[in-house]
């Protein structure tokens, strides 16, 4: 009888238990594919590559009489004169485009010359012209043709320009725009952060773990620094960033010479923040070492610093890169600590003694406006996740080459 | 006949008082240990031989509230002198603990980590000693193709011979076990006996046992020790046919302990 009712209590727990976690794996599912779909259709090599600040540049062509053809699919506008194809399409901002869909081998457009050289961008002031590389995939904003009344807009649509190309022999003007919107700048200003970050941090952390576990006599002060350590884990880190902002960065006026905001600054104020985390992680790891392995060292003639250097610390390497992956984590997890001391200009020339965006404030900075842009976001997201991902298995590998078991 | 037996003597330890915060551990010892001989510190649980053995090497450094008063000298030099050279002992006195406890490291590490501290770097100097320790530790032929693997996968009577072997590398002059095989079975026991057995020629050997059987068998000296006090020492085989005390008969008998 009991133990009937007792089989019937573990089967509900158990149905529960299995409910709970399908419900848990129905939201990592459903985060992950979201991401996945919205974000899937805009990565790409150019994205990742990309300028993010679009390039404009005027052009001056002229048709040289003939006229070519090329069979042109559904949505696209053909001009026979200049031998290229537009359609209408939508940049990674969101904003509609006329977009060039091919360029013919002999085009007259490869001869087109680069106008922005050129005072005041006047032809008229120019004797030598550079070239202009035009690619499929560039968008055309403006076409003014040899009658000044002739001109065309990108709002106009693809097919209203090219209408407007047919009517001349000549292009006075023609402005051509390589897309922006690329994260390059956001991918190398998170790896130099990242890199900067734990070259500040994991040295002093893994030092101060050191002193407090292995040499460290005086029980007071350890206490005091533990319980320090305890209490700057749970401080939000808006507060180290507002620390950074008072401190760190007129610090490294002075020192460095910045102006300002900058990715040094970042570093040091993550820094501070992964200082807890490393140490902890640290201290825990030396303190599963036993203490019958020091001892061993000792009794061998080893020095204390011998015994630290060749026996405990070799041992403690995977509960290190336990805390600097966590790091790793809240470094690219990071937003508002950032924005305070990296600002959140979007770089494309990055430099370690000037402000730029991490990858997550560029996602903060595309669905902050007013013009969320929720793919570019869900991109961004994939190649987080992604460099989370290959961490992880580097962090696990390198856990699994010096793994010590102690049992 | 005096003056002999003083210098067979590398330790002698006089006036030995040692205490853990206000706990007495050890009382008036005056003992000594004889040069090149094996001598077995016996006694029940708690009475202080493991404490004893680690005053030979000043591994009790590492207690915080240890506290010693007295004298030991190894080699007519006094070990609790404020400027002794604690390094040079623990060269010269090796240590082998209860439990097995070999570095996480391989067979070869573990084995030349004792000269490699004591600054050796020479790759064919360190094969060597690694080599002739292993070999001393009757340990070569069974692990001479897995130097380089890990020597927490082996089995706990090899990791024990390790650490001798890692003991022996030193070239130290006093070997220090405590309860060698109390965590082994028999027929590791046995190999590790032998072991002793081998290294008798070469080495004074100091070690604690719970077995009358293994003090018997191994010992030329034995120190029986009682709550902190030393009630006998002698030959073992004088002691374990003849004692001289109520106390040490009992033990050796078994009626208490
Ligand atoms: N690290 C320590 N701190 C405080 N007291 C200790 C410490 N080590 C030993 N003692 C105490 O000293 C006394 C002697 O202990 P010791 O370990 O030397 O005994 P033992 O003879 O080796 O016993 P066993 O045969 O069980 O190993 C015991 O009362 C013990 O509680
Ligand atoms: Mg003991």
């Amino acid at each position: 009888m009991r133990a009937k009712k007792r089989r019937k209590i573990d089967k509900m727990i158990q149905s529960l238990i299995y409910l709970i976690s399908f419900i848990g794996v129905i939201i990592f599912v459903s985060i992950i594919g979201y991401i996945v779909t919205t974000g899937g259709k805009l990565l790409s090599f150019e994205l990742l590559t990309g300028n993010y600040q679009a390039k404009v540049t005027d052009i001056f062509v002229e048709s040289n009489g003939d006229n070519y053809t090329y069979p042109s699919s559904e949505n696209e506008y053909y001009s026979p004169r200049w031998d290229i194809a537009v359609k209408d399409s939508i940049n990674k901002e969101g904003n509609p485009i006329v977009e060039i869909s091919y360029i013919g081998d002999n085009s007259p457009m490869k001869k087109a010359k680069n106008l922005n050289d050129c005072l005041i961008g006047d032809k008229s002031f120019c004797s030598e012209y550079s070239s202009v590389n035009i690619v499929v995939g560039n968008s055309i904003k403006t076409v003014i043709m040899d009658d000044y009344n002739q001109i065309a807009y990108g709002k106009y649509k693809a097919e209203a320009m090219v209408k407007v190309l047919e009517k001349g022999s000549t292009i006075n003007s023609m402005s051509i725009q390589k897309e922006g919107g690329g994260i390059r700048g956001s991918i190398i200003t998170t790896i130099y952060l990242i890199v900067l970050t734990l070259i500040l941090a994991v040295p002093v952390g893994v030092f101060t773990a050191l002193h407090l576990k292995e040499y460290s006599k005086n029980k007071k002060s350890t206490y005091l620094i533990r319980s320090m350590i305890d209490l700057l884990t749970g401080v939000p880190s808006i507060i180290y960033g507002m620390i950074g902002v008072v401190v760190v960065i007129p610090m490294l006026n002075i020192i460095f010479k910045t102006n300002g905001s900058s990715i040094l600054a970042g570093a040091f104020t993550m820094a501070i923040i992964l200082l807890p985390t490393i140490i902890k992680n640290t201290e825990e790891a030396l303190k599963v070492i036993p203490q019958e392995i020091r001892a061993a060292s000792l009794a061998l003639g080893a020095s204390k610093t011998q015994t630290t250097f060749k026996v405990v610390l070799p041992s403690a390497i995977p509960g290190i890169l336990t805390g600097v992956l966590l790091g790793i984590g809240r470094i690219i997890g990071e937003s508002a600590a950032l924005v305070l001391v990296m600002g959140a200009a979007i770089k494309d020339q990055v430099s370690i003694k000037e402000g730029s965006t991490t990858l997550a404030v560029h996602i903060w900075q595309a669905v902050g406006g007013e013009q969320p842009n929720y793919e570019l976001a869900a991109a961004i997201s994939i190649v987080i996740l992604i460099v989370v991902f290959i961490l992880n298995r580097i962090a696990k590998i390198i856990a699994k080459k010096m793994n010590k078991s102690w049992y | 006949m005096n003056t002999k037996k003083e210098i067979n003597n590398i330790f002698k330890i006089k006036n030995l008082n040692l205490f853990y915060a206000d706990n007495q551990a050890l009382i008036d010892l005056e003992v000594n240990i004889e040069k090149n001989k094996v001598t077995a510190l016996i006694g029940p649980s708690g009475c202080g031989k493991s404490t004893f053995l680690r005053c030979l090497n000043r591994m009790n450094d590492l207690i915080e509230i240890c506290k010693i008063r007295g004298t030991i000298t190894f080699e007519d030099r006094n070990i609790y002198r404020p400027n002794y050279d604690v390094i040079d002992l623990r060269t010269n006195v090796g240590m082998v603990f209860q439990k097995p406890n070999p570095f996480p490291m391989s067979i070869y590490d573990n084995v030349s980590y004792g000269p490699k501290c004591q600054g050796i770097k020479d790759k064919k100097i360190l094969d060597e000693i690694v080599e002739k320790a292993l070999r001393d530790a009757a340990l070569w032929d069974e692990v001479k193709d897995r130097l380089h693997s890990s020597a927490m996968m082996m089995s706990g009577g090899q990791q024990q011979r390790v650490c001798i072997a890692r003991a022996i590398a030193m070239e130290p002059k006093v070997i220090l076990m405590d309860e060698p095989t109390s965590a082994l079975d028999p027929i590791a026991t046995q190999k590790v006996e032998n072991l002793i057995e081998n290294l008798k020629k070469d080495y004074t050997i100091v070690i604690v046992t719970h077995s009358m059987q293994q003090a018997a068998r191994i010992s030329d000296n034995t120190v029986f020790f009682l709550l902190g006090k030393i009630i006998e020492t002698g030959p073992t085989n004088k002691m374990f046919s003849n004692p001289n005390k109520q106390e040490t008969e009992d033990y050796i008998t078994g009626k208490f302990g």
